[in-house]
Protein backbone atom coordinates (compact mmCIF):
# COMPACT_ATOMS: atom_id res chain seq x y z
CA UNK A 1 0.00 0.00 0.00
CA UNK A 2 2.95 2.18 0.84
CA UNK A 3 4.52 1.96 -2.56
CA UNK A 4 0.90 2.75 -4.58
CA UNK A 5 0.57 5.81 -1.70
CA UNK A 6 3.98 6.93 -3.00
CA UNK A 7 3.41 6.18 -6.47
CA UNK A 8 0.27 8.59 -6.30
CA UNK A 9 1.84 11.42 -4.57
CA UNK A 10 4.63 11.04 -7.49
CA UNK A 11 1.76 11.50 -9.99
CA UNK A 12 0.00 14.17 -8.53
CA UNK A 13 2.72 16.31 -7.50
CA UNK A 14 4.46 15.95 -11.16
CA UNK A 15 1.55 17.97 -12.77
CA UNK A 16 1.99 21.33 -13.62
CA UNK A 17 -1.58 21.67 -13.10
CA UNK A 18 -0.95 20.79 -9.16
CA UNK A 19 1.16 23.35 -8.53
CA UNK A 20 -0.69 25.49 -9.66
CA UNK A 21 -3.55 24.67 -7.19
CA UNK A 22 -0.51 24.51 -4.31
CA UNK A 23 0.75 27.50 -5.16
CA UNK A 24 -2.83 29.25 -5.41
CA UNK A 25 -4.28 27.41 -2.25
CA UNK A 26 -0.98 28.40 0.02
CA UNK A 27 -0.87 32.26 -1.15
CA UNK A 28 -4.50 33.21 -1.50
CA UNK A 29 -5.49 33.81 1.91
CA UNK A 30 -2.00 35.28 3.41
CA UNK A 31 -2.24 37.71 0.63
CA UNK A 32 -5.53 38.63 0.74
CA UNK A 33 -5.28 39.70 4.23
CA UNK A 34 -2.17 42.05 3.41
CA UNK A 35 -4.67 43.78 0.75
CA UNK A 36 -7.59 44.19 3.30
CA UNK A 37 -5.57 44.86 6.21
CA UNK A 38 -6.11 48.85 5.97
CA UNK A 39 -9.90 48.14 5.54
CA UNK A 40 -9.99 45.41 8.48
CA UNK A 41 -8.19 48.24 10.19
CA UNK A 42 -11.11 50.92 9.82
CA UNK A 43 -13.81 48.76 10.39
CA UNK A 44 -12.22 47.63 13.71
CA UNK A 45 -11.89 51.48 14.78
CA UNK A 46 -15.71 51.68 13.55
CA UNK A 47 -16.30 48.99 15.75
CA UNK A 48 -18.50 47.50 12.35
CA UNK A 49 -16.63 43.93 12.60
CA UNK A 50 -19.13 41.49 13.58
CA UNK A 51 -16.94 38.65 15.47
CA UNK A 52 -13.64 39.75 15.57
CA UNK A 53 -12.71 36.08 16.66
CA UNK A 54 -13.87 35.36 12.36
CA UNK A 55 -10.97 37.54 11.63
CA UNK A 56 -8.57 35.83 9.30
CA UNK A 57 -10.86 32.43 9.73
CA UNK A 58 -12.72 33.96 6.88
CA UNK A 59 -10.37 34.84 4.47
CA UNK A 60 -9.11 31.16 4.48
CA UNK A 61 -12.20 30.29 2.29
CA UNK A 62 -10.94 32.29 -0.76
CA UNK A 63 -8.52 29.98 -0.59
CA UNK A 64 -10.15 26.75 -1.32
CA UNK A 65 -9.43 27.37 -4.94
CA UNK A 66 -6.46 25.41 -4.20
CA UNK A 67 -7.58 22.03 -2.35
CA UNK A 68 -10.09 22.34 -5.47
CA UNK A 69 -8.05 22.15 -8.01
CA UNK A 70 -6.11 18.97 -6.46
CA UNK A 71 -9.47 17.38 -5.70
CA UNK A 72 -10.15 17.60 -9.70
CA UNK A 73 -7.15 16.66 -11.06
CA UNK A 74 -6.34 14.01 -9.39
CA UNK A 75 -8.91 12.11 -11.37
CA UNK A 76 -9.36 14.18 -14.33
CA UNK A 77 -5.57 13.99 -15.08
CA UNK A 78 -6.36 9.96 -16.01
CA UNK A 79 -9.31 11.06 -18.20
CA UNK A 80 -7.75 13.53 -20.21
CA UNK A 81 -6.32 12.76 -23.85
CA UNK A 82 -3.18 11.71 -23.66
CA UNK A 83 -2.53 13.33 -27.26
CA UNK A 84 -3.85 14.23 -30.70
CA UNK A 85 -2.86 10.96 -32.71
CA UNK A 86 -4.66 9.07 -30.02
CA UNK A 87 -7.91 10.61 -28.92
CA UNK A 88 -9.05 7.43 -27.36
CA UNK A 89 -5.84 6.82 -25.21
CA UNK A 90 -5.90 7.91 -21.38
CA UNK A 91 -3.72 7.95 -18.08
CA UNK A 92 -5.87 5.69 -16.78
CA UNK A 93 -5.26 3.00 -18.91
CA UNK A 94 -1.41 2.67 -17.57
CA UNK A 95 -2.79 3.11 -13.97
CA UNK A 96 -4.99 0.56 -14.31
CA UNK A 97 -2.38 -1.76 -16.00
CA UNK A 98 -0.27 -0.92 -13.09
CA UNK A 99 -2.52 -1.18 -10.21
CA UNK A 100 -5.40 -3.60 -11.29
CA UNK A 101 -6.81 -3.51 -7.79
CA UNK A 102 -9.48 -0.15 -7.92
CA UNK A 103 -10.66 -0.15 -4.88
CA UNK A 104 -6.44 -0.17 -3.17
CA UNK A 105 -6.05 2.63 -6.22
CA UNK A 106 -8.65 4.93 -5.13
CA UNK A 107 -7.47 4.24 -1.21
CA UNK A 108 -3.81 5.04 -2.56
CA UNK A 109 -5.30 8.15 -4.41
CA UNK A 110 -7.28 9.47 -1.27
CA UNK A 111 -4.30 9.15 0.89
CA UNK A 112 -2.19 11.02 -1.20
CA UNK A 113 -4.76 13.90 -1.79
CA UNK A 114 -5.23 14.16 1.65
CA UNK A 115 -1.70 14.42 2.72
CA UNK A 116 -0.86 17.09 0.23
CA UNK A 117 -4.20 18.63 0.97
CA UNK A 118 -3.48 18.38 4.79
CA UNK A 119 -0.21 19.78 4.96
CA UNK A 120 -1.35 22.85 1.89
CA UNK A 121 -4.28 23.61 4.82
CA UNK A 122 -2.15 23.37 7.69
CA UNK A 123 0.67 26.10 6.31
CA UNK A 124 -1.73 28.14 4.86
CA UNK A 125 -3.57 28.25 7.99
CA UNK A 126 -0.57 28.96 10.20
CA UNK A 127 0.04 31.55 7.80
CA UNK A 128 -2.98 33.64 7.32
CA UNK A 129 -3.47 33.40 11.15
CA UNK A 130 -0.33 34.66 12.11
CA UNK A 131 -0.34 37.53 9.30
CA UNK A 132 -3.65 38.48 11.33
CA UNK A 133 -2.50 38.67 14.55
CA UNK A 134 0.76 40.49 13.59
CA UNK A 135 -1.31 43.17 11.57
CA UNK A 136 -4.13 43.05 13.95
CA UNK A 137 -2.85 41.91 17.49
CA UNK A 138 -4.78 43.28 20.33
CA UNK A 139 -8.18 43.23 18.10
CA UNK A 140 -8.27 40.06 16.76
CA UNK A 141 -7.83 37.32 19.83
CA UNK A 142 -5.80 34.16 18.90
CA UNK A 143 -8.16 31.49 17.52
CA UNK A 144 -8.74 28.04 19.72
CA UNK A 145 -6.90 25.05 18.24
CA UNK A 146 -9.91 23.69 17.73
CA UNK A 147 -11.35 25.99 15.25
CA UNK A 148 -7.64 25.80 13.79
CA UNK A 149 -8.02 21.86 13.39
CA UNK A 150 -11.76 22.37 12.03
CA UNK A 151 -10.78 24.92 9.41
CA UNK A 152 -7.38 22.17 8.17
CA UNK A 153 -10.40 20.14 8.38
CA UNK A 154 -12.59 21.83 5.93
CA UNK A 155 -9.83 22.17 3.80
CA UNK A 156 -9.03 18.31 3.40
CA UNK A 157 -12.51 17.49 3.10
CA UNK A 158 -13.78 20.07 0.15
CA UNK A 159 -10.78 18.61 -1.51
CA UNK A 160 -12.50 15.09 -0.82
CA UNK A 161 -15.63 16.36 -2.24
CA UNK A 162 -13.82 17.66 -5.26
CA UNK A 163 -12.50 14.55 -5.99
CA UNK A 164 -15.62 12.71 -5.32
CA UNK A 165 -17.72 14.66 -8.01
CA UNK A 166 -14.93 14.17 -10.68
CA UNK A 167 -14.76 10.48 -10.16
CA UNK A 168 -18.39 10.60 -10.73
CA UNK A 169 -18.57 13.15 -13.44
CA UNK A 170 -14.82 11.66 -14.98
CA UNK A 171 -14.67 15.32 -16.54
CA UNK A 172 -13.25 18.02 -14.40
CA UNK A 173 -14.51 20.82 -16.02
CA UNK A 174 -18.00 20.55 -15.02
CA UNK A 175 -16.89 20.18 -11.18
CA UNK A 176 -13.87 22.82 -11.53
CA UNK A 177 -15.89 25.50 -13.30
CA UNK A 178 -18.71 24.65 -10.31
CA UNK A 179 -16.95 24.23 -7.18
CA UNK A 180 -14.53 27.75 -7.85
CA UNK A 181 -17.90 30.06 -8.64
CA UNK A 182 -19.65 28.68 -5.77
CA UNK A 183 -16.18 29.08 -3.49
CA UNK A 184 -15.18 32.57 -4.75
CA UNK A 185 -17.54 34.30 -7.38
CA UNK A 186 -20.73 33.72 -6.09
CA UNK A 187 -21.82 31.42 -3.67
CA UNK A 188 -25.02 29.87 -4.78
CA UNK A 189 -25.27 27.63 -2.08
CA UNK A 190 -25.52 30.63 0.14
CA UNK A 191 -28.12 32.30 -2.65
CA UNK A 192 -30.20 28.84 -2.21
CA UNK A 193 -30.17 29.22 1.76
CA UNK A 194 -32.44 32.15 1.18
CA UNK A 195 -35.11 30.33 -0.71
CA UNK A 196 -35.07 27.29 1.50
CA UNK A 197 -33.73 26.51 4.95
CA UNK A 198 -32.76 23.11 3.37
CA UNK A 199 -29.85 24.38 1.36
CA UNK A 200 -28.05 25.39 4.70
CA UNK A 201 -27.12 21.81 4.88
CA UNK A 202 -25.45 21.65 1.75
CA UNK A 203 -21.90 20.91 2.19
CA UNK A 204 -20.23 24.14 1.75
CA UNK A 205 -22.50 26.16 3.56
CA UNK A 206 -22.93 23.48 6.91
CA UNK A 207 -19.06 22.45 6.29
CA UNK A 208 -17.78 26.51 7.07
CA UNK A 209 -19.73 26.41 10.36
CA UNK A 210 -17.14 24.22 11.82
CA UNK A 211 -14.79 27.00 12.12
CA UNK A 212 -16.82 30.35 11.53
CA UNK A 213 -19.09 31.99 14.01
CA UNK A 214 -22.75 30.52 13.44
CA UNK A 215 -23.65 34.48 13.48
CA UNK A 216 -24.58 35.31 9.45
CA UNK A 217 -26.26 32.02 8.67
CA UNK A 218 -29.87 31.26 8.68
CA UNK A 219 -30.06 28.05 10.35
CA UNK A 220 -27.47 27.93 12.87
CA UNK A 221 -25.54 24.54 12.66
CA UNK A 222 -23.19 23.73 15.59
CA UNK A 223 -19.42 22.80 14.82
CA UNK A 224 -19.56 19.21 15.18
CA UNK A 225 -22.87 18.73 13.88
CA UNK A 226 -21.70 20.74 10.72
CA UNK A 227 -18.44 18.66 10.35
CA UNK A 228 -20.91 15.59 10.45
CA UNK A 229 -23.24 16.91 7.57
CA UNK A 230 -20.00 18.11 5.70
CA UNK A 231 -18.44 14.60 6.24
CA UNK A 232 -21.60 12.45 5.16
CA UNK A 233 -21.76 14.78 2.24
CA UNK A 234 -18.52 13.46 1.35
CA UNK A 235 -18.66 9.76 2.13
CA UNK A 236 -22.02 9.46 0.11
CA UNK A 237 -20.23 10.92 -3.14
CA UNK A 238 -17.64 9.12 -2.45
CA UNK A 239 -19.19 5.64 -2.17
CA UNK A 240 -20.85 6.79 -5.25
CA UNK A 241 -17.76 7.24 -7.25
CA UNK A 242 -16.08 4.43 -6.31
CA UNK A 243 -18.97 2.11 -7.48
CA UNK A 244 -19.18 3.48 -10.36
CA UNK A 245 -15.39 3.41 -10.64
CA UNK A 246 -14.87 -0.08 -9.63
CA UNK A 247 -18.09 -0.94 -12.51
CA UNK A 248 -17.00 0.81 -15.63
CA UNK A 249 -15.41 -0.14 -18.64
CA UNK A 250 -12.67 2.09 -18.79
CA UNK B 1 55.34 -17.55 -42.39
CA UNK B 2 55.85 -15.36 -39.99
CA UNK B 3 53.56 -12.23 -39.16
CA UNK B 4 55.29 -9.09 -38.32
CA UNK B 5 52.63 -6.50 -38.63
CA UNK B 6 49.17 -7.66 -38.07
CA UNK B 7 46.68 -8.63 -35.28
CA UNK B 8 43.75 -9.85 -35.74
CA UNK B 9 41.44 -11.31 -33.54
CA UNK B 10 38.33 -12.94 -33.63
CA UNK B 11 36.39 -12.07 -29.91
CA UNK B 12 32.86 -14.20 -29.36
CA UNK B 13 30.85 -12.48 -26.74
CA UNK B 14 27.43 -12.98 -25.30
CA UNK B 15 24.88 -13.18 -22.38
CA UNK B 16 23.52 -16.48 -21.04
CA UNK B 17 20.73 -16.55 -18.72
CA UNK B 18 19.13 -18.69 -16.02
CA UNK B 19 15.44 -17.72 -16.10
CA UNK B 20 14.27 -20.58 -13.22
CA UNK B 21 17.27 -18.49 -10.58
CA UNK B 22 16.44 -14.80 -12.19
CA UNK B 23 20.82 -14.72 -12.75
CA UNK B 24 22.20 -13.59 -15.64
CA UNK B 25 26.03 -13.74 -17.49
CA UNK B 26 27.90 -12.06 -20.01
CA UNK B 27 30.70 -13.67 -21.74
CA UNK B 28 33.83 -12.87 -23.78
CA UNK B 29 36.04 -15.58 -25.62
CA UNK B 30 38.92 -14.83 -27.55
CA UNK B 31 38.77 -17.68 -30.24
CA UNK B 32 41.52 -16.41 -33.13
CA UNK B 33 44.46 -14.59 -32.98
CA UNK B 34 46.83 -13.56 -35.25
CA UNK B 35 49.73 -11.89 -33.58
CA UNK B 36 53.03 -10.04 -34.74
CA UNK B 37 56.03 -12.09 -34.74
CA UNK B 38 53.55 -15.45 -34.47
CA UNK B 39 54.15 -18.24 -36.69
CA UNK B 40 50.40 -18.06 -37.36
CA UNK B 41 46.66 -18.33 -36.10
CA UNK B 42 46.48 -18.91 -32.18
CA UNK B 43 43.76 -19.59 -30.36
CA UNK B 44 42.70 -18.51 -26.62
CA UNK B 45 41.01 -21.17 -24.65
CA UNK B 46 39.74 -18.23 -21.48
CA UNK B 47 36.46 -17.40 -21.52
CA UNK B 48 36.02 -14.45 -19.34
CA UNK B 49 32.54 -14.65 -17.60
CA UNK B 50 30.79 -12.15 -15.72
CA UNK B 51 27.59 -11.75 -13.98
CA UNK B 52 25.55 -9.02 -15.03
CA UNK B 53 22.86 -7.61 -12.87
CA UNK B 54 21.57 -5.80 -15.85
CA UNK B 55 20.19 -9.45 -17.18
CA UNK B 56 17.70 -10.71 -15.02
CA UNK B 57 14.89 -13.06 -15.52
CA UNK B 58 11.91 -13.38 -13.90
CA UNK B 59 11.97 -16.11 -11.05
CA UNK B 60 9.01 -18.00 -11.95
CA UNK B 61 10.15 -21.19 -14.49
CA UNK B 62 8.34 -19.47 -17.83
CA UNK B 63 6.65 -22.44 -19.21
CA UNK B 64 3.38 -21.86 -16.91
CA UNK B 65 2.62 -18.16 -18.38
CA UNK B 66 0.36 -18.74 -20.84
CA UNK B 67 -2.63 -17.04 -21.59
CA UNK B 68 -6.05 -18.69 -21.72
CA UNK B 69 -9.48 -16.99 -22.76
CA UNK B 70 -12.20 -18.88 -22.64
CA UNK B 71 -15.85 -18.02 -23.56
CA UNK B 72 -15.40 -14.45 -23.91
CA UNK B 73 -18.86 -12.65 -24.62
CA UNK B 74 -18.89 -8.77 -24.22
CA UNK B 75 -21.95 -6.46 -25.43
CA UNK B 76 -20.81 -2.67 -25.42
CA UNK B 77 -23.68 -0.02 -25.71
CA UNK B 78 -26.25 -2.80 -26.42
CA UNK B 79 -23.85 -4.27 -29.42
CA UNK B 80 -22.39 -7.57 -29.07
CA UNK B 81 -18.92 -7.07 -29.87
CA UNK B 82 -17.00 -10.77 -29.17
CA UNK B 83 -19.17 -14.07 -29.36
CA UNK B 84 -17.78 -16.83 -27.23
CA UNK B 85 -14.22 -15.66 -28.04
CA UNK B 86 -11.39 -18.68 -27.10
CA UNK B 87 -8.03 -18.90 -27.36
CA UNK B 88 -5.03 -19.19 -25.79
CA UNK B 89 -1.31 -18.04 -26.23
CA UNK B 90 1.70 -19.99 -25.09
CA UNK B 91 5.56 -19.52 -23.96
CA UNK B 92 8.32 -19.01 -26.11
CA UNK B 93 6.04 -18.56 -29.34
CA UNK B 94 4.29 -15.17 -30.77
CA UNK B 95 0.58 -15.82 -31.41
CA UNK B 96 -0.43 -13.06 -33.94
CA UNK B 97 -3.90 -11.97 -32.90
CA UNK B 98 -5.77 -11.06 -36.54
CA UNK B 99 -8.26 -9.47 -38.27
CA UNK B 100 -9.95 -6.53 -39.68
CA UNK B 101 -10.30 -3.34 -37.71
CA UNK B 102 -12.95 -3.65 -35.76
CA UNK B 103 -13.06 -7.19 -35.50
CA UNK B 104 -12.87 -6.96 -31.52
CA UNK B 105 -8.97 -7.30 -31.36
CA UNK B 106 -9.02 -4.49 -28.73
CA UNK B 107 -11.74 -5.08 -26.92
CA UNK B 108 -10.54 -9.13 -26.20
CA UNK B 109 -7.21 -7.72 -25.08
CA UNK B 110 -8.62 -4.91 -22.51
CA UNK B 111 -10.87 -7.58 -21.10
CA UNK B 112 -7.85 -9.94 -20.83
CA UNK B 113 -5.78 -6.90 -18.85
CA UNK B 114 -8.76 -6.57 -16.48
CA UNK B 115 -9.62 -2.77 -18.04
CA UNK B 116 -13.33 -4.21 -19.54
CA UNK B 117 -15.42 -6.66 -18.43
CA UNK B 118 -17.24 -9.58 -20.30
CA UNK B 119 -20.70 -10.52 -19.86
CA UNK B 120 -19.55 -13.82 -19.39
CA UNK B 121 -15.90 -15.58 -20.05
CA UNK B 122 -12.77 -16.02 -18.34
CA UNK B 123 -9.80 -14.45 -19.29
CA UNK B 124 -6.49 -15.60 -17.29
CA UNK B 125 -2.62 -15.03 -17.11
CA UNK B 126 -0.89 -18.35 -15.57
CA UNK B 127 -4.40 -19.61 -14.32
CA UNK B 128 -5.22 -16.32 -12.91
CA UNK B 129 -7.65 -12.99 -13.72
CA UNK B 130 -5.06 -9.76 -14.32
CA UNK B 131 -7.05 -8.30 -11.86
CA UNK B 132 -5.85 -10.63 -9.17
CA UNK B 133 -2.29 -10.46 -10.09
CA UNK B 134 0.25 -9.07 -7.30
CA UNK B 135 2.62 -6.43 -8.71
CA UNK B 136 1.32 -7.39 -12.38
CA UNK B 137 4.11 -5.48 -14.32
CA UNK B 138 6.72 -7.96 -13.44
CA UNK B 139 4.69 -11.01 -15.25
CA UNK B 140 2.73 -8.69 -17.62
CA UNK B 141 3.88 -6.07 -20.21
CA UNK B 142 1.01 -4.49 -22.02
CA UNK B 143 0.95 -2.10 -24.67
CA UNK B 144 -1.84 -0.15 -25.70
CA UNK B 145 -3.16 2.52 -27.45
CA UNK B 146 -1.03 5.85 -27.26
CA UNK B 147 2.02 5.99 -24.49
CA UNK B 148 -0.43 5.67 -21.81
CA UNK B 149 1.13 9.02 -20.40
CA UNK B 150 -0.30 12.35 -19.04
CA UNK B 151 0.93 15.30 -21.96
CA UNK B 152 2.41 17.05 -19.04
CA UNK B 153 4.49 14.69 -18.00
CA UNK B 154 8.26 13.96 -19.09
CA UNK B 155 8.89 10.46 -20.59
CA UNK B 156 11.26 9.56 -17.36
CA UNK B 157 8.54 10.97 -14.57
CA UNK B 158 6.26 8.95 -16.14
CA UNK B 159 7.99 5.67 -16.37
CA UNK B 160 9.15 6.54 -13.04
CA UNK B 161 5.43 7.11 -11.58
CA UNK B 162 4.99 3.17 -13.13
CA UNK B 163 7.82 2.09 -11.86
CA UNK B 164 6.75 2.93 -8.32
CA UNK B 165 3.46 1.40 -8.11
CA UNK B 166 5.00 -2.15 -8.56
CA UNK B 167 8.34 -1.65 -6.30
CA UNK B 168 10.31 -1.25 -8.97
CA UNK B 169 13.04 1.17 -8.57
CA UNK B 170 13.75 4.11 -10.42
CA UNK B 171 16.89 3.13 -12.09
CA UNK B 172 14.37 1.03 -14.51
CA UNK B 173 13.01 3.94 -16.19
CA UNK B 174 16.18 5.01 -18.11
CA UNK B 175 16.88 1.68 -18.33
CA UNK B 176 13.76 0.84 -20.54
CA UNK B 177 14.57 4.22 -22.29
CA UNK B 178 17.22 3.05 -23.71
CA UNK B 179 16.23 -0.16 -24.73
CA UNK B 180 13.28 1.88 -27.46
CA UNK B 181 16.07 4.40 -27.90
CA UNK B 182 14.27 7.12 -26.31
CA UNK B 183 16.91 8.37 -24.08
CA UNK B 184 17.42 11.43 -25.46
CA UNK B 185 14.09 12.69 -24.93
CA UNK B 186 13.87 10.88 -21.32
CA UNK B 187 13.32 14.77 -20.20
CA UNK B 188 10.83 15.74 -22.99
CA UNK B 189 7.05 16.01 -22.30
CA UNK B 190 4.96 12.91 -23.40
CA UNK B 191 2.52 15.55 -25.03
CA UNK B 192 5.22 16.77 -27.60
CA UNK B 193 6.09 13.37 -28.67
CA UNK B 194 5.60 12.09 -32.24
CA UNK B 195 3.17 8.94 -32.76
CA UNK B 196 6.29 6.77 -33.31
CA UNK B 197 7.80 8.49 -30.34
CA UNK B 198 4.72 7.61 -28.18
CA UNK B 199 4.70 4.07 -29.36
CA UNK B 200 8.10 3.26 -27.77
CA UNK B 201 7.41 5.31 -24.71
CA UNK B 202 4.19 3.30 -24.41
CA UNK B 203 6.37 0.14 -24.95
CA UNK B 204 8.92 1.18 -22.60
CA UNK B 205 6.41 1.11 -19.83
CA UNK B 206 5.30 -2.30 -20.86
CA UNK B 207 9.04 -3.39 -20.26
CA UNK B 208 9.58 -1.54 -16.80
CA UNK B 209 8.84 -5.09 -14.99
CA UNK B 210 10.97 -7.29 -17.26
CA UNK B 211 7.81 -9.49 -17.64
CA UNK B 212 7.20 -13.05 -19.14
CA UNK B 213 3.61 -12.20 -21.01
CA UNK B 214 4.26 -9.59 -23.80
CA UNK B 215 0.09 -8.25 -24.83
CA UNK B 216 0.55 -5.50 -28.03
CA UNK B 217 -1.82 -3.98 -29.65
CA UNK B 218 -1.17 -2.64 -32.92
CA UNK B 219 2.50 -2.60 -31.95
CA UNK B 220 3.78 -1.47 -35.36
CA UNK B 221 1.37 1.39 -35.59
CA UNK B 222 2.89 4.65 -36.12
CA UNK B 223 6.26 3.22 -36.77
CA UNK B 224 8.47 4.03 -39.29
CA UNK B 225 10.13 1.15 -41.07
CA UNK B 226 13.18 0.84 -39.04
CA UNK B 227 11.16 0.73 -36.11
CA UNK B 228 8.30 -2.08 -38.03
CA UNK B 229 12.27 -3.86 -37.84
CA UNK B 230 13.67 -3.11 -34.87
CA UNK B 231 10.02 -4.39 -33.13
CA UNK B 232 10.56 -7.34 -35.53
CA UNK B 233 13.50 -8.72 -33.74
CA UNK B 234 12.21 -7.77 -30.66
CA UNK B 235 9.31 -9.63 -30.74
CA UNK B 236 11.12 -12.92 -31.90
CA UNK B 237 13.76 -12.29 -29.32
CA UNK B 238 11.75 -12.14 -26.90
CA UNK B 239 9.67 -15.39 -27.74
CA UNK B 240 13.11 -16.73 -28.17
CA UNK B 241 13.74 -16.27 -25.03
CA UNK B 242 10.85 -17.95 -23.70
CA UNK B 243 8.41 -15.55 -23.54
CA UNK B 244 4.69 -15.09 -24.53
CA UNK B 245 4.26 -13.07 -27.03
CA UNK B 246 0.52 -11.83 -27.78
CA UNK B 247 0.58 -9.07 -30.85
CA UNK B 248 -2.64 -7.97 -32.41
CA UNK B 249 -2.47 -6.69 -35.88
CA UNK B 250 -4.55 -6.10 -39.02
CA UNK B 251 -1.70 -6.04 -41.09
CA UNK B 252 -1.59 -9.66 -42.59
CA UNK B 253 1.65 -9.13 -44.36
CA UNK B 254 3.72 -8.03 -40.98
CA UNK B 255 2.03 -11.31 -38.89
CA UNK B 256 3.07 -13.47 -41.15
CA UNK B 257 6.39 -12.68 -40.63
CA UNK B 258 6.73 -13.07 -37.13
CA UNK B 259 3.93 -15.37 -36.23
CA UNK B 260 4.59 -18.75 -34.48
CA UNK B 261 0.64 -19.21 -34.17
CA UNK B 262 -2.27 -17.45 -35.56
CA UNK B 263 -5.80 -16.49 -33.91
CA UNK B 264 -8.27 -14.92 -36.50
CA UNK B 265 -10.80 -12.83 -35.48
CA UNK B 266 -13.60 -11.55 -37.63
CA UNK B 267 -16.82 -9.93 -36.52
CA UNK B 268 -15.99 -10.88 -32.98
CA UNK B 269 -16.05 -14.51 -33.22
CA UNK B 270 -12.86 -16.35 -33.69
CA UNK B 271 -12.98 -17.43 -36.92
CA UNK B 272 -9.82 -19.56 -37.15
CA UNK B 273 -7.00 -20.83 -34.69
CA UNK B 274 -3.74 -22.51 -34.66
CA UNK B 275 0.07 -22.82 -36.31
CA UNK B 276 0.50 -20.47 -38.76
CA UNK B 277 1.66 -23.04 -41.29
CA UNK B 278 -1.55 -24.68 -40.64
CA UNK B 279 -3.79 -21.38 -41.25
CA UNK B 280 -2.30 -20.75 -43.97
CA UNK B 281 -3.17 -24.15 -44.98
CA UNK B 282 -3.03 -24.40 -49.25
CA UNK B 283 -3.45 -20.79 -49.49
CA UNK B 284 -0.43 -19.11 -51.17
CA UNK B 285 -0.51 -16.71 -47.87
CA UNK B 286 -2.26 -15.55 -44.75
CA UNK B 287 -3.56 -12.70 -46.68
CA UNK B 288 -4.94 -15.55 -48.97
CA UNK B 289 -6.17 -17.79 -46.25
CA UNK B 290 -7.79 -14.48 -44.58
CA UNK B 291 -9.85 -13.76 -47.50
CA UNK B 292 -11.06 -17.04 -47.73
CA UNK B 293 -11.90 -17.73 -44.49
CA UNK B 294 -14.00 -14.60 -44.46
CA UNK B 295 -15.01 -14.67 -47.77
CA UNK B 296 -18.62 -15.72 -47.07
CA UNK B 297 -19.59 -12.48 -45.28
CA UNK B 298 -17.44 -10.87 -47.36
CA UNK B 299 -18.93 -8.36 -49.35
CA UNK B 300 -17.41 -4.45 -50.03
CA UNK B 301 -14.24 -4.01 -48.62
CA UNK B 302 -15.52 -1.02 -46.65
Amino acid sequence: MVRLIRAELRKLLGLPTAWIGLVLGTLTAPVIVLLNAPYTRRAIAAGTLTDPSDLGMRDLGVGLIGPIILGVIVVSSEYTSTGPDTPGARQLTATLVAVPDRLRLLVAKTTALVLVVAVQATVTTAATLTLTQVLHGIHAPAPAPARVAAAILYWTLTALLAYAITLITRNGIVPLTLLIINSSVVSVSYLLTKVTDLASYLPDIAGAQMFIGTAGFPVEIAPVTAGMVMTAWVVALLGLGAVLFQRRDV
Amino acid sequence: MAITSTLITTVTTGTALDRAVGRGWAFTSLTLALRPGSDGPWTDSVVRIRERSDVRGPKQLLTQFMITIENVSKIKSRTQILYDVSFEARPGRVTGFLGPNGAGKTSALRILLGLDRPQSGTALIRGRPYRKLDRPLTTVGALLDGSGAHRARTARAHLRWVAASNGLPNSRADEVLEVVGLTGDARKRAGRFSLGMSRRLGLATALLGDPAVLVLDEPVNGLDPAGIRWMREFLKNSAAQGRTVLVSSHLMGELAEIADDVIVINKGRVVIHGRLADVTGGHRTLEDAFFALTAAEAGSPW
